[in-house]
């Protein structure tokens, strides 16, 4: 039995041992640190708005404030398990990519996989080929119809310019439409007027070697401003497990522009487009290289408070060289229309078209095939939904559905009811029921190994629609005004999930799986004073499947253990003198059992110093206490994620 | 020796088990009695309360000409446009005063065209990419302009909240505020930041 970690065992159990005794005292001595701060401190001139009236002008503006918006944010009331992950917190986390800012949220597994690969899925079901999260980056759905899922290396913008995150977990299908089975990630930039200027990044370390930016905002004319922005990469291979180098750098320059018009106050318009050209490393050939680029257009139009519409168009073009494997091109044409009208006084109506093209063209390998090479699909879809307000706004329930065409399985339905109580303003408790489908991708039928007959393995030629019912139950509370709380809990059943039938020859995919899944998921955010916030949650899940009668499927049965039971973890963010900052995080992630990954705790921290408002420069450990570890992968050929250190500058000019 | 190494791991693995449930535990022991212990001290002020109590301020020191009211005692009107960022706030601020004999109203428009009979506007961060032709719209009126976008004084808007070292600063269009035809207060003017425009309103 070859166990790299059973070679030095002396070595690797003497630092885990010392990294376990100081895990626990440190974690409480750390908080007790920053409780202790909260309660020495003297506090900041405290004041009413009635008290405030009182105040002279020159006394005015000397009163410190905080940015904590006292109105609930719109997701409170929200029937549905939302979570915004806003610019401020992306900064806090130093993170340098988008899967980087979704480690901190309930419900949403986020394992690094390599230096460019990550296993991302909300409420299980995880793999570097995950199939049952949406995601969209303004707008525009980054999924790849070769495997319904998202090529996580391929999607970066400019992180300064991004607005918020929000993140939706559970189906949300009805408006989003296929493949937001589990949950939807929106990804959305700051509008172009609110990021005029210089904004120059740049910084390095052990891992993360080097990275830059540049974003410049102007104006054109008096109705438009335009930004413009490039960056550049330079990223250190991963580990194997035994602590070698595996040797999968990766390297992207990417750059972007966008403008935002407005040729009348009801009017609003925006191009926008990104290009990329990234190459990855491979130890025993040649790179990897994914490149592409896409082109959006948005016109909105605000008819009266009660109706406006919204018209979007792009086009995504994304080629990717994986040497002796395949070379694939894709380009995807999506135009949709939406639009929202209020009538009656308690209804308020969105509905939508939308249309949907991609063309796919693959170079197979000797290994694997996708055959046809080059296919072409449709998808045409409409939704509706009526968001009916009763019992003077305290009840709201939202009805609706989409209807969707593919190519493969035809028409689908998409319903949901939502129904949420907001008790006082302060409280909301919401349920929902919803049917969600996961249509056929190329993977599922189209698939052949090795490329020519006779073959092992081929795609299911009647592969059908993955099905899920879903019932949620959640809470939110906003206790006092520092604290803030959620629960979500779900049920899922899932039917005609992806098989591998291996009693026929060759094996074939089909959908033998069916099952179900719950879980709970609890977050808290506390800010005892206006320069302290800790932001904690947890997440248990649990998946059963099983195989349908006739099924001789052994392999997909296993995915019950590639999510973790129990997730936890606290953000630790102290604002210090001298506009210095302090942020500290740590999450424990549970063992991942057919992955054979262990449990492991990471520690993250960050040293900021904002000496003016146009300079910051800040210090990033990641994993401190932690040589390295691995997040996914069985250990014959996974890798890992070491301890790592880096530096960054941020001016605004 | 495998067998030996996985014992190991297992002993190890267990106690790492442990010590992240204790910590778990204790940290949330920690937050929530910190909660209890500090539900009862006082809020930080928030940014919209404090913004909220400028733009009542304001009323105090800018001039309006006569003709921007429609009579005598019509009231002084604080606007709103788009997201409001202040709940309940402006209203529970300006409830039963009295500027210069007059009274004072909160009103929230969704659109530029709603607005009617306004004195200050405060123009909020969900309108930014309509900024300029919504500015262009007011063109003329003698309406203070407030924002806190980027930038917004030098857009052509009249007074801008910025934040520094968290502390509310104001910045003053001097050219804009002329021509709407409003006298801002040298008072006002002493605490503020006055910053030229880009071009006439």
């Amino acid at each position: 039995m070859i166990d790299s970690r059973s070679t030095v065992p002396v070595l690797s159990l003497g630092l885990r041992s010392v990294r376990e005794r100081l895990a626990g005292p440190l974690l409480a001595a750390l908080f007790c640190v920053s409780l202790s701060f909260a309660i020495s401190v003297a506090e900041p001139t405290v004041e009413s708005p009635s008290a405030l009236k009182k105040l002279s002008l020159e006394e005015l503006f000397t009163i410190e404030i905080t940015s904590v918006s006292k109105t609930p944010e719109a997701s409170s009331e929200t029937a549905a398990a939302i979570r915004v992950v806003t610019q401020d917190d992306i900064r806090k986390m130093g993170a340098l990519s988008i899967p980087e800012a979704l480690r901190f949220i309930p419900g949403v597994e986020v394992a690094r996989v390599d230096s460019r690969q990550y296993a991302i899925t909300a409420r299980g079901f995880n793999g570097t080929i995950a199939n049952k999260l949406l995601v969209l980056i303004d707008g525009r759905s980054v999924h790849t119809p070769l495997y319904s899922g998202v090529f996580w290396d391929a999607q970066d913008t400019f992180l300064d310019d991004i607005e918020q995150i929000e993140v939706i977990r559970g189906p949300g299908a009805t408006v989003w439409g296929t493949n937001a089975v589990n949950g939807v990630i929106n990804v959305i930039t700051k509008p172009v007027a609110s990021t005029q200027g210089f904004l120059v990044t740049a910084g390095g370390g052990d891992v993360e070697r080097g990275f830059g930016g540049v974003r410049y905002g102007g104006k054109l004319g008096a109705r438009a401003h335009f930004r413009a922005y490039g960056k550049y990469f330079d990223r250190g291979p991963s580990l194997r497990p035994n602590g070698d180098d595996a040797g999968d750098d990766f390297q992207m320059p990417q750059g972007g522009f966008r403008v935002d018009w407005s040729p009348s106050a009801s009017d609003a318009v925006t191009f926008q487009g990104d290009i990329y050209a990234g190459s990855v490393e491979q130890p025993s050939s040649e790179d990897t290289d994914l490149t592409g680029g896409n082109l959006l257009a948005r016109w909105s139009r605000t008819f009266s408070p009660k109706s406006d519409i919204q018209i979007n168009a792009y086009y995504d073009r994304t080629n990717r060289t994986i040497p002796s494997t395949l070379r694939e091109g894709l380009d995807t044409y999506d135009l949709a229309m939406r639009h929202r009208i209020a009538f009656a006084g308690r209804h308020e109506i969105v509905w939508g078209l939308g249309y949907r093209q991609y063309f796919d063209d693959i170079r197979n390998g000797p290994a694997l095939a996708f055959l046809p090479p080059q296919l072409q699909r449709r998808e045409y879809n409409g939704f509706i939904q009526d968001e009916i307000a009763l019992d003077e706004r305290r009840v709201r329930c939202t009805v609706g559905s989409k209807f969707e065409h593919n190519d493969y399985t035809g028409m689908e339905y998409q319903p949901s009811v939502r129904l949420a109580w907001t008790p006082t303003t302060k409280h909301t408790v919401w349920a929902a029921a919803s049917r969600a489908v996961r249509t056929p991708s190329r993977i599922d039928r189209d698939l052949y190994v090795p490329a020519t007959g006779p073959f092992l393995l081929a795609g299911g030629p009647n592969f059908d629609s993955e099905v899920l019912h879903a019932l949620e139950l959640g809470l939110k509370a906003q206790l006092n005004d520092k604290l803030t709380t959620s629960l979500a809990s779900y049920y899922n059943s899932y039917d005609k999930l992806r098989s591998l039938e291996t009693g026929t020859f060759p094996i074939l995919l089909a959908n033998g799986v069916r099952g179900n899944s719950y879980g709970v998921e609890a977050s808290a955010i506390y800010q005892p004073r206006s320069w302290c916030r800790l932001s904690t949650g947890y997440t248990f899940e649990r998946l059963e499947l099983e195989t349908e009668p006739g099924s001789s499927d052994t392999s997909q049965v296993k995915q019950e253990g590639d999510s973790p039971r129990h997730r936890w973890y606290l953000q630790t963010s102290i604002s210090l003198p001298h506009d210095v900052e302090f942020d500290w995080s740590v999450r424990t992630i549970g063992e991942l059992p057919s992955e054979d990954v262990p449990d492991y705790v990471a520690w993250d921290g960050r040293l900021g110093w904002q000496p003016s408002a146009a300079v910051e420069f800040s210090l990033v450990g990641r994993d401190l206490f932690d040589r390295q570890h691995a997040e996914f992968g069985t250990p014959a050929s996974r890798r890992e994620i070491g301890r790592s250190v880096y530096g960054k500058v941020t001016c605004r000019f | 020796m495998p067998l030996l190494s996985r014992v190991h791991r297992a002993a190890v693995r267990s106690r790492r088990r442990r010590t992240t449930t204790l910590a778990a535990v204790l940290s949330t022991l920690v937050l929530f009695s910190g909660t209890v212990a500090f539900a009862a001290t006082g809020t930080p002020t928030s940014e919209y309360d404090l913004k909220a109590v400028f733009l009542f301020q304001f009323a105090h020191f800018v001039t309006w000409p006569a003709r921007s009211f429609r009579s005598e005692n019509s009231p002084i009107t604080i606007g709103v446009l788009g997201k409001d960022p202040f709940g309940t706030t402006l209203d529970a601020i300006v409830a039963d005063e009295l500027v210069g004999g007059r009274k004072l109203v909160v009103r929230r428009y969704q659109l530029v065209d709603q607005v009617d009979e306004c004195h200050v506007l405060f123009i909020s961060a969900s309108e930014e990419p309509r900024l300029p032709s919504v500015l262009a719209r007011l063109k003329g009126r003698s309406i203070l302009t407030v924002g806190d976008t980027k930038d917004f004084a030098a857009q052509d808007g009249i007074v801008g909240f910025t934040v520094d070292k968290k502390r509310l600063k104001l910045r003053v269009n001097l050219a804009a505020a002329d021509s709407a035809n409003l006298t801002i207060s040298s008072k006002l003017l002493r605490q503020a930041d006055v910053v030229r425009g880009q071009g006439k309103r």
